[in-house]
């Protein structure tokens, strides 16, 4: 700065302040004094269909010593993990496929078609896997003219359903980190373990798959952390059978059961917090 | 001379060619089903008709939603802009004490799962009693969207050559101006990404809208989760079909726009943006 140092120097320490205060006033107004007044109703009462305002810790005591919610806690992380697992087997060769095309368009063409269901409502996404797996479906009609199944698979409104719907709605959250930590990779490593004569696999176990942990690591948080929260897609393909934490946090908050939501949502965050936590442990590894 | 590729190459052509199916299917059957003349799901379908989008278009519900969607997620993403796009450009201008955790904080939302996020505005909403408000329903949007327009532009401040905007304040251009004709010209293309983000993400927010929308007064992905928690006919198909549509136009836009760049390209890009 030229001139004006004094005044100049004080509209340089609280310029940033003043453009950042608008955000600042909205985390506070809409994230940190509602996430505070939620975690109050955790101490309140439920009782006989009535919300009981005095300060306890019955509502923790409940929802940590009932076995049903134990069941609910591992449904929702046993659904997570599959979907994560899935999405990984089947996103890391269509990153590792995306990266290897010559044709620049079709890379083009075939990463738009990966991010591509982002675009449409998780909604509709939804609705598409409970009429594709239905009974009449087209996923069981194929599997019926191949000769494989005598008669249809209960494909949807369970846990099936669920997965094979999730593992989809998430797959580019999957993709993308791996393919960005593929482009990352020196190509000249892969030469060099070739040209010692390594055979593809040995390339690809001792030299790729190594370097492109980190990727692994951030789609497998990713994709975790929303399939702990997923609302829309078990409601629409669970059928009533999948009943994975949110939708315990929605029907308690329909319920006018507060208290009980403000537990179970904390569970929730805690878990996403816990996935966090270890998967940025595991980058500090998994690191080069 | 060409020669056959390798037998693993096929193989993964083959996988990349199941996962390409495996991806569009839902999208595709969705707009099958919506010719199809039966109200029940078989595969495939025995007559074709117009007949789900004659219903459609009857249902008044849905034009409601939709216009509500779009009138929310248009000002969602001017507001969103205008709030995340100074935050990035201060986060990356100035050396603040306590960067990273100023930009912690702005990002948090991001982590919360949606659903505790929707439950806790709820609450929070009723208790100082604005729940009704269209405005409460705004600033739900405007806090889903600012985090993501935060990181976008931040990657694209970041990727700025600052002394442009020294050179323009020097030539005695004021700092309003030289923010919208130097600045941002510059960062245009971050910033569109992050309002393309911001409108696609606040037109299908679910879970935090879910508590906020009163009957009658509900955005259209809403609309479509209670009518399909209800009814399963494929009116509900044809309506998707034609928001698939749309995505799809947006996809071939996209593409166009993004001619002779790979997606390695524009990763570099954002890469490069955040050193």
């Amino acid at each position: 700065m030229a001139c004006g140092q004094g005044r100049a120097g004080l509209a340089r320490v609280a310029a940033p302040w003043l453009l950042l205060l608008p955000a600042f006033l909205l985390m506070t107004y809409a994230f940190v004094l509602p996430i505070g007044s939620f975690l109050e109703y955790g101490f309140y009462r439920f009782e006989r269909g009535r919300l009981v305002q005095d300060f306890t810790f019955e509502t923790y005591r409940r929802f940590l010593l009932d076995p049903y919610y134990h069941a609910v806690i591992l449904d929702t992380v046993k659904v997570a993990a599959i979907v994560t697992t899935i999405a990984l087997l089947v996103g890391y060769p269509l990153a590792y496929g995306l990266w290897r095309l010559r044709s620049p368009s079709l890379q083009r063409w075939f990463g738009l078609i990966i991010f591509s269901p982002v675009l449409v409502s998780v909604v509709v996404r939804s609705y598409g896997w409970t009429v594709l797996l239905a009974d009449q479906g087209a996923v069981n009609w194929t599997l019926m003219r191949l000769g494989l199944i005598g008669e249809p698979l209960e494909l949807v409104y369970n846990l099936t359903g669920v997965v094979i719907s999730l593992s989809h709605v998430f797959l580019p959250f999957v993709v993308f980190p791996i393919y960005a930590a593929m482009t990352r990779l020196d190509p000249s490593l892969r030469e060099a373990a070739m040209d010692l004569g390594a055979g593809w696999w040995t390339t690809f176990r001792r030299v790729t798959l190594p370097l492109t942990l980190p990727g692994i690591v951030a789609a497998a948080q990713i994709a975790f952390t929303l399939a702990l929260g997923a609302l829309v897609t078990p409601a629409l393909l669970g059928g009533g059978r999948v009943l994975v934490l949110p939708l315990q946090v929605y029907r308690a908050t329909s319920e006018i059961n507060w208290p009980f939501a403000a537990v179970g949502g904390l569970a929730l965050l805690l878990m996403a917090l816990v996935a966090v936590v270890l998967s940025n442990r595991l980058l500090r590894y998994a690191e080069p | 001379m060409p020669r056959l590729p390798h037998p693993r190459y096929l193989a993964l052509a083959l996988f990349c060619v199941a996962g390409a199916v495996f991806i569009l299917s839902p999208l595709a059957i969705v707009i099958l089903t919506s010719f199809s003349a039966t109200a029940y799901n078989v595969f495939p379908p025995q007559e074709y008709s117009l007949r789900w989008y004659e219903t459609l278009a009857a249902q008044e519900a849905f034009y409601g939603a939709a216009v509500r969607s779009v009138v929310l997620a248009t000002a969602t993403t001017a507001i969103a802009l205008a709030i995340g796009t100074l935050a990035a450009y201060a986060l990356v201008k100035y050396a603040l004490r306590g960067r990273d955790l100023v930009k912690g904080f702005l990002l948090a939302p991001i982590v919360l799962p949606s659903i505790v996020l929707g439950v806790a505005l709820f609450i929070f909403f009723v208790r100082i009693g604005t729940i009704n408000s269209d405005l409460s329903l705004l600033v739900t949007h405007v806090l889903v969207a600012t985090p993501f327009v935060v990181a976008i532009a931040s990657a694209a401040f970041a990727n700025f050559d600052w002394s442009t905007e020294e050179a323009a304040m020097d030539l005695g251009a004021g700092p309003v101006e030289t923010f919208l004709r130097v600045v941002v010209p510059q960062v245009r293309a971050g910033v569109v990404m992050a309002g393309v983000f911001a409108w696609i993400l606040s037109f299908d927010q679910v879970e935090t809208t879910l508590f906020l929308v009163r009957p009658g007064q509900t955005t259209l992905p809403i609309e479509m989760f209670l009518y399909l928690q209800k009814w399963q006919d494929p009116t509900i198909a044809a309506l998707s079909s034609i928001l698939i549509v749309a995505a799809a136009l947006l996809v071939v836009g996209l593409s166009v726009a993004g001619r002779g760049r790979t997606p390695a390209d524009i990763l570099r890009q954002q890469r490069e943006g955040r050193r």
